[in-house]
């Protein structure tokens, strides 16, 4: 599975990177989220779902 | 204000009411209770208080709503240029300007934020970290040997005062010319006898930041500052009372919200001893989601107004072009529909996608700031004051919870210990040089690298 942020939905709560680092990276400029590329690594499914139901935008998704 | 005469359709669509007004002491006693209460039987309500508004509860609801700018402005238009709209004070107060770019909307709201996100992004606070160490470290310093100390006079009105004007670009030694007048406007009612000491004290402020503007215009010092004298807003100058509008926005969204949260949180973790423990012994793991709860338990910016910019439906409830919202940050992140045990506060909370920083395209600017801060004094009290007891008797929290919940005072005591380093004084001269040589307040595009600090 891949994590996906909504580029128009995002606005930079920061909380998917504080959660899940190594899935999420921000912008220097605006803060603004997205997917590490490639598939989510085993063991870090439930990261992904934190950050999924952490987000107050609800702007990331799971890509299967 | 609505004079108009109550049609059928009005009375359908404001079938569910109740009377709200968060500006009085009762509000604030009773939070709980009218939290509760509006959200099981009214998420969306109309209010006949401060001329009739709408108040949005519910997480959904206000979820909606506040992503919903093609409907919900945020425009504050005291000169009637536009449609005469009141901007997000509920009521709105009687002055000439609006509030910088949260009483804005977007294409212009939109200029203003891509021009400052360099400098508040998380990567541009994170440069700032080893000097609001030394901050907290030498307001430590000046009460750790007595063994008490004022949370609030002590330490949370300071750190994000100095941070605030550093990143502003103005000089850090004149913070206090800016608090007081910050701080005090917050909670002191219009009828008090503080009032002419309050405006004296206000004007001096202005009187600092119009000279600021001016001289930053003419030597370039960087900063916030420097960024809005130089900038071109859609291919005009903008005036200097749109600019101040924005430097004070700026100035109170650093100051009192970060020292609300602070104090909160210091005093929730006097009152739950094992639980400060806890948090610091599994700092590594807890602090990120223990931030996340006190910010959504304590809310220390409790909601924001709005105007209604054309008829529509949103969130099941039918709105008309004109009328005033309200929506409440605070009561939405009590919501048990996405919080468990909403009253409760669970430093380990999952899932915590609280409201306090706003949603949607106003989303606080300065988040990543008061993060930062926070983190960095509370983590730091934890370590040199780990036994501190707040005194309830001396804790004096602000009667309205209106504009802010925040607090006047947060008297504690504690085992003494040693100075580490300079005091205050001393550390805001030091950091001063460091702001000034290393040009700390440029924007992330022009200096990436953290504060060196020797």
């Amino acid at each position: 599975m891949k994590v996906h942020v909504d580029p128009e939905r995002c606005q930079g709560h920061t909380l998917c990177a504080m959660i899940a680092p190594d899935l999420f990276t921000l912008d220097d400029v605006d803060g603004h989220s997205s997917a590490i590329d490639g598939e989510v690594p085993a063991g870090l499914e439930a990261r992904a779902d934190e950050a999924i139901r952490s987000c107050p935008e609800q702007a990331i998704s799971i890509i299967p | 204000m609505s004079t108009e005469p109550v049609t059928e359709d009005d009375a359908e669509r404001k079938k569910n009411r109740y009377h709200f007004d968060r500006h009085t002491p009762e509000y604030r006693q009773q939070f709980a209770d009218v939290t509760a209460e509006m959200l099981d039987k009214c998420p969306v309500a109309w209010s006949d208080t401060y001329g009739g508004h709408w108040v949005a509860a519910g997480h959904s609801e206000v979820f909606e709503l506040a992503r919903s700018a093609e409907y919900v402005s945020n425009d504050h238009d005291p000169a009637n240029e536009r449609r005469g709209y009141k901007g997000i004070s509920i009521p709105s107060p009687d002055v000439g300007f609006r509030g910088g770019f949260l009483e804005m909307d977007p294409p212009e709201q939109r200029y203003y934020r891509q021009l400052l996100n360099p400098y508040l992004s998380p990567a541009a606070v994170a440069r700032w970290t080893p000097l609001v160490d030394e901050l907290v470290r030498a307001s430590l310093n000046e009460k750790i040997e007595s063994g008490q100390i004022d949370f609030v006079d002590d330490l949370a009105n300071i750190v994000p005062a100095v941070l605030t004007l550093g990143m502003l670009g103005i000089p850090l030694k004149n913070w206090d010319i800016y608090v007081e007048p910050i701080h005090a406007s917050v909670y002191t009612p219009p009828n008090s006898p503080d009032m002419p000491r309050l405006q004296a004290s206000r004007l001096a402020m202005r009187d600092d930041m119009l000279g600021q503007l001016a001289e930053i215009r003419a030597n370039g010092r960087p900063g916030l500052i420097h960024a809005l004298a130089t900038a071109e807003i859609n291919g005009t100058v903008p005036p200097d009372f749109e600019l101040l509008g924005i430097i004070s926005l700026l100035i109170g969204g650093g100051f009192d919200t970060t020292t609300a949260l602070t104090a909160h949180a210091l005093e929730w973790l006097s009152e739950n001893p094992d639980q400060r423990a806890r948090l610091s012994a599994e700092r590594d793991t807890l602090l990120n989601p223990a931030t996340e709860e006190f910010l959504r338990y304590f809310t220390p910016a409790p909601g924001d107004g709005r105007t209604i910019s054309a008829d529509c439906e949103i969130a099941g409830q039918q709105f008309k072009e004109g009328e005033r919202l309200w929506l409440s940050w605070a009561m939405s992140n009590r919501d048990p529909e996405v919080f468990p045990s909403p009253n409760e506060v669970d430093l380990a909370r999952t899932g915590n996608r609280h409201h306090s920083f706003g949603l949607g395209i106003h989303r606080c600017i300065g988040s990543n700031v008061a993060r930062m801060v926070f983190k960095r004094m509370v983590t730091a009290v934890l370590d040199r004051m780990p036994d501190y007891q707040c005194d309830p008797a001396g804790a004096e929290h602000y009667q309205t919870i209106g504009i802010i919940q925040g607090m006047k005072h947060l008297p504690a005591t504690f085992t003494p210990g040693p100075r580490v380093g300079d005091g205050l004084d001393d550390t805001i001269a030091r950091m001063q040089v460091v702001v000034d040589e290393q040009r700390l307040a440029e924007p992330v595009t022009v200096r990436k690298g953290a504060a060196d600090i020797e």
